[in-house]
């Protein structure tokens, strides 16, 4: 049996040894244990407004405005919009808006409020550009700013921080089933590292079962924005929700199927920050109706 | 078969749709559903036709068409969820719930998207924006798709699996599913990101979880797990490979007269497993609360197959 390759099962999980075998087997490397790295506490902004959307799933651009104000000033403790955007972005930067564009896309209106707001902050209209795509789009930016959307996934069980940067690995489909886990090495590739200065989930009408088309009966009306510098403590508590969600609709546990093992790779390999609730302290503001946390 | 057979209306309510259709094969079904495609080529696809009903006044009415190879596989895509609501597309009386398969449900709608098997097609109609109006015209797309269509049983790997095992365990065929592959597995039951148990598209497979409801609190549930491959020796090698990958820890005995013989048990960290071998079938029960259990469940499993292979060979 030594010599055979260790194979990630439901058993790993039940186990607690998932990462030992993912480390063993997709991902090359030994897996930390223990307390090895320093605890890490990560911030993220939850804006909610009831009023975001109307029944008809119109989006009310002023109120979300509004909400993306709130977050800028969460995020980065500025006392403005501006002053917020330039402790995160240089006026001379060429910026990339990085939204999904399917399966439960990123609503227009969030990408619109965030490239007025930068514009109001002083970015020329003509240094901010949509850098969804392959790996030319990050390559001629010096910021990114990550728009996904709130939603699951049925290959990789989530699908929203992580994942968004999946076309700028080339290909795609080597990031699907148990190479997953390795979503997280993208965002280190040496022409997406460090560029990422805000995450901004849009949170307005999540998915909260995986897809592959998006079914109607799994979707809500959360009308929020979740944000912060961190991702993988963004796609943590991201995860959280989703599976509150799940529990609620089903008045039992039903959890993502195929697990999400991308997020905890994330952070204790390709160390891009914190998958751990506990070292991530959550700013809430607005409306409080089913928050799921 | 093609969407001409099926007579989509040109127009239904104040939607109207072009005369002609998105076709979508294997080769281009990435491209039509960005990297989701390996769900429908985990079943047996033919192709997928696609037409966009457009109105000026509301908001437009998508139906896909997924030409499957048999009849099974469009029933396996319908199986991976039965939530919503049961309507009925001939005028005979849905289902309410779906207690038994000898009035199968074979079309579901929730908000605004109706998903229905009629013969070799499974189909997706979906108003962008519910209302009673589009909720209308679905329902009438519905209509049109299977009108005139035979409404073969399901597959016969199903119909194994028997409602109750004893007095205590009741079958959730609210969560029995139908499928092929690896992936569509682990959407259901997650077991392995590997293909631990060989399946492809020449394997059929049925997943169920039995519920055991106590007198104490929270039911108990076991997931049983049926898999019909080409033939014995490749059963075998997958419940080897199974084994190999699943239970490396522990000594494995499985020969070609494992169906005289008891299941095999396993006591693992979410409970008992139990697997057993039978010509080109395997059976394998998960987190059972003890090995009577398991085994009752592989036994009443194994006799409900023997006695409907049996009736089959008369």
């Amino acid at each position: 049996m030594k010599d055979k390759k260790r194979v990630i099962t439901r058993r790993d999980f039940m186990r607690g040894t998932i990462g030992v075998t993912l480390g063993a087997s997709i991902l090359g490397v030994k897996w930390p244990t223990g307390e090895a790295k320093a605890a890490v506490s990560s911030l993220v902004t939850i804006v909610r407004d009831k009023n975001a959307m109307d029944s008809s799933k119109n989006v009310n651009s002023t109120i979300l405005e509004k909400m993306l104000e709130q977050t800028l000033i969460k995020v980065t403790g500025r006392k403005n919009p501006k002053d917020a955007w330039l402790s995160l972005v240089k006026p001379n930067e060429v910026i990339g808006l990085v939204p999904t564009n399917h399966l439960n896309p990123t609503h227009d209106e969030v990408v619109d409020v965030v490239k007025r707001s930068l514009m109001d902050a002083g970015i020329p209209k003509d240094k901010i550009g949509l850098a969804q795509g392959g790996p030319s789009n990050p390559k001629k930016c010096d910021s990114l700013i990550a728009l996904p959307a709130l939603k699951a996934h049925w290959l990789t069980g989530i699908g929203t921080v992580l994942k968004n940067y999946i076309m700028y690995s080339g290909s795609p489909s080597s990031y699907h089933q148990s190479n997953s886990a390795k979503l997280g090495e993208i965002w280190n590739l040496s022409f997406v590292r460090g560029k990422t200065k805000l995450v901004l989930v849009d949170s307005l009408f999540p998915l909260c079962d995986k897809g592959p088309q998006a079914d109607p009966r799994y979707q809500w009306p959360y009308h929020g924005l979740i944000a912060g510098t961190d991702p993988v403590a963004v796609e943590t508590v991201c995860l959280n929700i989703i599976n509150e969600k799940r529990n609620a609709i089903r008045g039992e546990p039903w959890p993502l199927s195929p697990p999400p093992i991308c997020v905890e790779a994330a952070d204790k390999v390709y160390g891009l920050g914190t998958s751990r609730m506990e070292n991530i302290k959550i700013e809430h503001d607005g409306w409080e109706h089913e928050l799921l946390l | 078969m093609n969407a001409a057979k099926l007579n989509l209306p040109k127009t239904v309510g104040v939607w109207t749709r072009p005369d002609s259709i998105r076709l979508i094969n294997s080769k281009n079904i990435f491209e039509y559903m960005n990297g989701a495609g390996e769900l429908y080529l985990g079943y047996r696809f033919h192709h997928l036709e696609v037409f966009d009903y457009a109105s000026d006044s509301q908001d437009s009415i998508l139906v896909e068409l997924y030409f499957m190879e048999t009849t099974g596989d469009a029933f396996g895509l319908l199986s991976l969820d039965w939530g919503g609501e049961p309507v009925s597309l001939d005028g005979s009386s849905a289902s309410t719930s779906n207690k038994l398969f000898t009035s199968p449900t074979r079309a579901l709608y929730g908000g605004g998207l109706l998903r229905l098997w009629s013969d070799h097609v499974y189909a997706r109609v979906m108003a962008e924006r519910e209302t009673p109006a589009s909720k209308e015209a679905v329902l009438a797309l519905g209509r049109a798709i299977a009108a005139g269509a035979k409404n073969p049983p399901e597959p016969q790997l199903i119909k194994i699996l028997p409602l109750k095992i004893g007095s205590a365990w009741n079958m959730r065929i609210d969560r029995l599913s139908f499928f092929r592959s690896h992936l569509v597995l682990n959407s259901i039951y997650y077991l392995s990101h590997e293909n631990i148990l060989d399946l492809d598209l020449s394997a059929e497979a049925v997943i169920a979880p039995y519920e055991h409801i106590s007198n104490a609190g929270d039911p108990k549930r076991s997931q049983f797990l049926l898999v019909q491959y080409e033939n014995l020796d490749r059963a075998r090698k997958a419940l080897n490979h199974f084994h190999d990958a699943y239970l490396p820890e522990y000594k494995k005995n499985i020969t070609a007269d494992s169906a005289a013989k008891s299941s095999s048990l396993f006591k693992l960290e979410d409970g008992w497993l139990a697997y057993k071998l039978l010509g080109k079938y395997i059976f394998i029960v998960f987190e059972c609360p003890d090995q009577e259990s398991a085994g009752a469940i592989i036994q009443k499993n194994e006799s409900n197959l023997l006695k409907k292979e049996g009736n089959h060979e008369r």
